[in-house]
Formats: C-alpha cells, sequence, structure tokens
C-alpha cells in the first residue's frame, strides 16, 4: 500500500538491482573480473551496516574491519581448529561481533559525538594486534590456513559463480532488511535523531537504544561478511583486518552518501571499481603502486566531502528529481498555454 | 496536576530560577508569563525533563519527574512545542507527525528489519492517527511537503500536531504564537481551547497578552527568575508588581 508523503522502499529498485546481480556472471565472464564482484557482495555488506551507523544513527566507526576480523576468525577457528559446521560458525561469527558491539555500544549509549570513532578506532588496533600476536589460536602474522567450503543440502558452494551467487544473495537480504527498517517506526526515529534530538526525546524516542541496536546490528553486518570471506578464501590473515580496511570502508559509504541505503551499495560497487582499475594499471605501469591507490582514496573523499557532501547518490537522485519534476511541469504548462 | 516545589536552577552564575513554588490542576489553561530572560523557557525544559532542576522537585501525577530521562516525559503524558522550533526538517509534514506516534507504536529493530507481520497494519493505522492531528491543526495540504520548506505560521502548526500526535495529558507550548500574524494568532488561540476542551491540560508561555488574558484560566508570572504573582487573568492585570515588572522592562528596552 502507498501512503502518500512517507519514505518507502521502492520494489522496482529493488527487483532491477536483484535483476542485474543475476545476469551479470553471464554478461562479464573473465574469472578475476568475477571474483572482484564476490568480494564487492561481501564488502557490499560492510558496508551496508556502516551506512546505517553513519547516516541514521550519525555515529562513526573507525573500525569496521575489526568486526569483519573478528567475524573471520571465529568461523575459521571453529570450523577448522573445532571441525564444526560453517554453519555453526556463523553462528559464532554472528554473536562474538554483536557481543563485542553491545558491550562497546551500551557503556557508550550516553554519549555521543566522537566517543565512538575514537573508541572504535582503539578497538580495531586490538584486534589487529590480538590477531596478530595470540598466535596459540590465531596463528599469528602469517595467517589461518585449511578453512574448509559450505555446504549447503549436501552442495558445496566453490569458488567462482556458485560462491558470487551465495554471497550476493546475503547482500540482497542485508539490502531488504536496512530498507526495511529505514522505511519503518525505527527509521524514521533515527531519522528525528538527526534533525533534532531535543525534539526527538521529547516526543519520547529512546535515542540511546536505538543508536546502540544499530551499532550492534552494523557488527553483525561486519560479521556476517567476515564468515563469508574466511569460507571463500581457505586462508586468511591479519593484514585484511587493518586500519586501512576500515578506512576504505569509511571511504565507499562516504563516497555513495550515508543516508540513503544504496549509497552504501553504489559507494562499494565503485571504489571496488577504482581498485581493479589500479591493480591493472599497475601491472602495465610500474609507478602505479598500492599506495598510489590510497592517495586516490583519499582524493575521493576529500572531493566528495567539499563538492558532495551527501554523497554521490542522494545528489544524483534528487538531481533526477528535480529534472523530471521541472519536465512534468513544463509539459503541464505546454498543456496549458 | 502539576507540582513544582522550591525550584531553582542556575547555569553557572546565572540563576534562571529562583525558590520557584506553584501548581495547578487538570483541565484548564495556564499561562506563564514574564519580560524576557525571566526563566519561562528554563522552567518548561525542566518540566519536559530537558534537563533537571538544580534544586527543588517537579510531581507531575503523584510522581517526581525531576530526575527522569527526556525520553520518559511522553510516555507520562507530558509533550511539548519549542519556543527555537525543532522541526525534523528533512521529513515530510506527516512523517514528523508520525515521530509523534512513535510511544503509541511498538515495531522494534527486529521486527521491523524482518516486516513480521502487523508491522504493515501498525504502519498504517499510525499514519492514519497522524493524519487526523494534521487536520485538526488544519496541515492537510501540506502533508506530503517537507518540514523545511515550509513558513513560520505552519512550523508552528507542525510542531502542535506533532506534540498532540503522542496524546499528552499536560501539553506545554512555549511561545507557540510568536512571530504569528493576527489571523493566525486568533486561530492558534482557538485551537488552544480546542485541545483543552477535549481534556488536555494546556500550560502556555507566551508574550501576546491579548492571548493570554483571553484564554488562560490561570497565570503564573515570573520576573527575573522569581515568581512574582500567581491568579486569575483579571487578577493579574491589576496586580501591582506585575505591572511594575513589565514597566521595568519597557523602560529598560526604551533606554537601550
Ligand atoms: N542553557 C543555558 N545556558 C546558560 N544560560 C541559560 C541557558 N538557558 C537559559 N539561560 C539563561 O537563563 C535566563 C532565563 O532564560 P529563559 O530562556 O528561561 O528565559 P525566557 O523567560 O524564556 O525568555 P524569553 O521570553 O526571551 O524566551 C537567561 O538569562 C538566559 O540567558
Ligand atoms: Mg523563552
Amino acid at each position: 500500500m502507498k501512503l502518500k508523503g512517507v519514505q518507502q522502499t521502492n520494489w522496482i529498485g529493488v527487483g532491477i538491482f536483484v535483476l542485474i546481480v543475476l545476469i551479470f556472471p553471464f554478461v562479464v565472464t573473465q574469472s578475476f573480473l568475477l571474483n572482484h564482484a564476490t568480494f564487492t557482495g561481501i564488502y557490499v555488506i560492510v558496508s551496508l551496516g556502516l551506512g546505517l551507523l553513519m547516516g541514521y544513527a550519525g555515529q562513526i566507526s573507525l573500525g569496521q574491519a575489526a568486526f569483519y576480523g573478528v567475524g573471520a576468525y571465529a568461523t575459521a577457528i571453529m570450523t577448522t581448529t573445532y571441525g564444526l559446521s560453517p554453519w555453526i560458525g556463523l553462528i559464532f561469527s554472528i554473536a562474538i561481533a554483536a557481543l563485542l558491539a553491545y558491550i562497546m555500544g551500551y557503556t557508550m549509549a550516553r554519549l555521543s559525538g566522537y566517543y565512538l570513532a575514537m573508541a572504535t578506532l582503539a578497538f580495531g588496533i586490538i584486534v589487529h594486534s590480538v590477531l596478530v600476536e595470540w598466535r596459540s589460536v590465531t596463528l599469528g602474522a602469517s595467517g589461518f590456513y585449511g578453512i574448509p567450503s559450505i555446504n549447503i543440502f549436501g552442495y558445496t558452494i566453490t569458488q567462482g559463480i556458485p560462491y558470487y551467487y551465495f554471497v550476493w544473495a546475503f547482500a540482497i537480504i542485508g539490502i531488504i532488511i536496512c530498507l526495511n527498517i529505514v522505511h519503518s517506526r525505527v527509521g524514521r526515529a533515527l531519522r528525528s535523531i538527526h534533525d533534532s534530538e531535543i525534539a526527538s526525546s521529547a516526543m519520547g524516542v529512546e535515542t540511546g537504544k536505538y543508536k546502540t541496536q544499530i551499532f550492534v546490528l552494523s557488527a553483525i553486518f561486519a560479521g556476517v561478511a567476515g564468515w563469508l570471506f574466511a569460507h571463500m578464501s581457505y586462508s586468511i590473515s591479519p593484514s585484511s583486518f587493518t586500519l586501512d580496511a576500515s578506512i576504505i570502508f569509511l571511504a565507499m559509504v562516504v563516497l555513495g552518501g550515508s543516508s540513503s541505503v544504496w549509497g552504501a551499495v553504489l559507494g562499494t560497487v565503485l571504489i571496488t571499481m577504482i581498485q581493479v582499475t589500479v591493480h591493472t594499471l599497475g601491472e602495465q605501469f610500474t609507478f602505479i603502486t598500492s599506495e598510489f591507490e590510497h592517495v586516490v582514496y583519499g582524493l575521493i573523499l576529500v572531493l566528495v566531502i567539499i563538492f558532495m557532501p551527501r554523497g554521490l547518490f542522494p545528489t544524483i537522485s534528487s538531481w533526477l528529481n528535480n529534472k523530471m519534476s521541472q519536465r512534468s511541469s513544463e509539459t503541464q504548462e505546454k498543456k496549458a498555454s | 496536576m502539576l507540582e513544582v516545589k522550591n525550584v531553582t536552577k542556575t547555569f553557572g552564575g546565572v540563576v534562571a530560577n529562583k525558590d520557584v513554588s506553584f501548581s495547578f490542576e487538570e483541565g484548564q489553561i495556564v499561562g506563564l508569563i514574564g519580560p524576557n530572560g525571566a526563566g519561562k523557557s528554563t522552567m518548561f525544559n525542566m518540566i519536559s525533563a530537558i534537563f533537571p532542576p538544580s534544586e527543588g522537585e517537579i510531581i507531575f501525577r503523584k510522581q517526581r519527574i525531576d530526575k527522569m530521562p527526556t525520553n520518559a516525559m511522553a510516555p507520562l503524558g507530558i509533550s511539548r512545542t519549542f519556543q527555537n522550533l525543532q522541526v525534523f526538517k528533512n521529513m515530510t509534514v506527516v512523517e514528523n507527525v508520525m515521530v509523534g506516534r512513535h510511544i503509541r507504536t511498538k515495531t522494534g529493530t527486529l521486527r521491523a528489519a524482518l516486516k513480521l507481520p502487523g508491522t504493515k497494519k501498525e504502519e498504517v493505522s499510525a499514519y492514519d492517527k497522524a493524519m487526523e492531528y494534521i487536520q485538526f491543526v488544519g496541515l492537510q495540504d501540506l502533508y506530503d511537503h517537507l518540514a523545511g520548506n515550509l513558513a513560520l505560521g505552519k512550523l508552528r502548526l507542525l510542531e502542535l500536531a506533532r506534540a498532540l500526535a503522542t496524546e499528552p495529558k499536560l501539553l506545554l507550548l512555549d511561545e507557540i504564537a510568536a512571530g504569528l500574524n493576527h489571523k493566525e494568532t486568533k486561530e492558534m488561540s482557538n485551537l488552544i481551547e480546542k485541545i483543552r476542551n477535549n481534556g488536555t491540560t494546556v500550560f502556555v508561555v507566551e508574550h501576546d497578552m491579548d492571548l493570554v488574558m483571553s484564554i488562560c484560566d490561570k497565570i503564573i508570572v515570573l520576573d527575573q527568575g522569581e515568581k512574582i504573582a500567581e491568579g486569575t487573568p483579571r487578577e493579574i492585570q491589576s496586580n501591582q508588581r506585575v505591572i511594575t515588572a513589565y514597566l521595568g522592562a519597557e523602560v529598560e528596552k526604551n533606554a537601550q
């Protein structure tokens, strides 16, 4: 049912997106591109959660890669060291990431501003050190290997097209969950906090509670992404879960725009495309190194913050809306004259 | 219904309220007046638990509320509007009022995320209810407009609709007529009387003396943080301390 004047999910848009995801492997057949597309799906899951946290709860996390890492290592240890099923591993990936976020979020529910940013920054550094130093459990800097593949109904999800669809199924569920939240009583409450926290709490909105919940949700998303990453890769190492990675997730959200769920998706796709391009160019030109990549991200962040503070997606969609309403009013004028 | 007992509020060195006490019963329109800086908004902020008093107690329907968090007030039945307009600018009119329905609905993050059965129904009923309040204040033609694009008079009505949507027992209106033209002020005072007649107690801070004197059942006067008078409009109009306080403020203004 259409409730006019209320932000609601555009299910046609979701349908088109699902179609693009389904068709992609038939159009793009190079396996390295499919591999990147699979990674994009994993990163989309992380940035969806981070986008909700930034755009709706108004908080910044500088340690999202740590939750991603916790999710990856939790399942790696459970399935490899203890021989459990990856599906049990998923429960651990989610539970541990959620618990850590809850503890952090709970102690910070009453604080605001940059406390969460600072706390997550510290958390990210601690998690990375633990992964490197706790050798008896994590096998240290050299990494953890021998992670089993995921089975579903007796069918092993191998790398390539099966894993691509598997990852994107999760990503699309993630998108739908975010759209559902954003376009609900909770989403409205969160948006209202953004505009006026005082009025929001005077209307009875429990601002601290919702901020904590969204933070926990963002950690769960990152945990699930970590789980997908671990079982795709056979081996994982702490180098995937550094501050750098957290900053890249941040860049994805800022570029795409955090005030819209689709912004996180768009930002992730664009940043991955830049990564792929830089890598490909790097193979031909020796002066293009991975350092170069970071310069590009830095530049993008600066440009976006200066010229499009709301990010690409909201800017483009409001521009399109304006165009359309202009056109419709022009045609109306023509009819009238 | 409301009892303010020996309330003092200081901001650093500034004493905004000094040992103020008053109380009133249900079913009235009560006015809180006083010259600029008298401490009226400060008093409202304490009654709506935006911040606690430095000293004293505030009791609402036999419950002490002065140490409670802000978000506990709406469920108890206290709602308010803001002198310095606190609308949700990036939301539409109907979305703003739906936030007023927040405490009357219960879909949580998990239920919303999974769109469990019942969430849609609740959403529709919140929408319909919000539209009723929009109709009540007369904003029905603007319901799908972005609040940030509304004119001042409409914003005041929007704040009123949003506050009413919580179904308060006590409604605090902080200078709801400020900046309104003559016609809008008249309509606002009709609305306030209608709200009282529907059973909601209304507590108003207002500078427009015609409005205050014509609709209030009882008036409390503050001056420089202290209560200087309390009574019916007729009593207040002839109170010597009130006249001096207002004249003093006038004289100061002219001297500037
Ligand atoms: N948050 C605050 N921090 C510091 N001082 C404050 C604060 N709020 C109010 N004051 C001071 O307390 C005094 C009373 O202010 P208040 O806003 O309550 O007055 P008011 O009666 O509402 O005035 P007006 O009619 O202009 O709205 C003023 O001197 C003001 O500067
Ligand atoms: Mg005031």
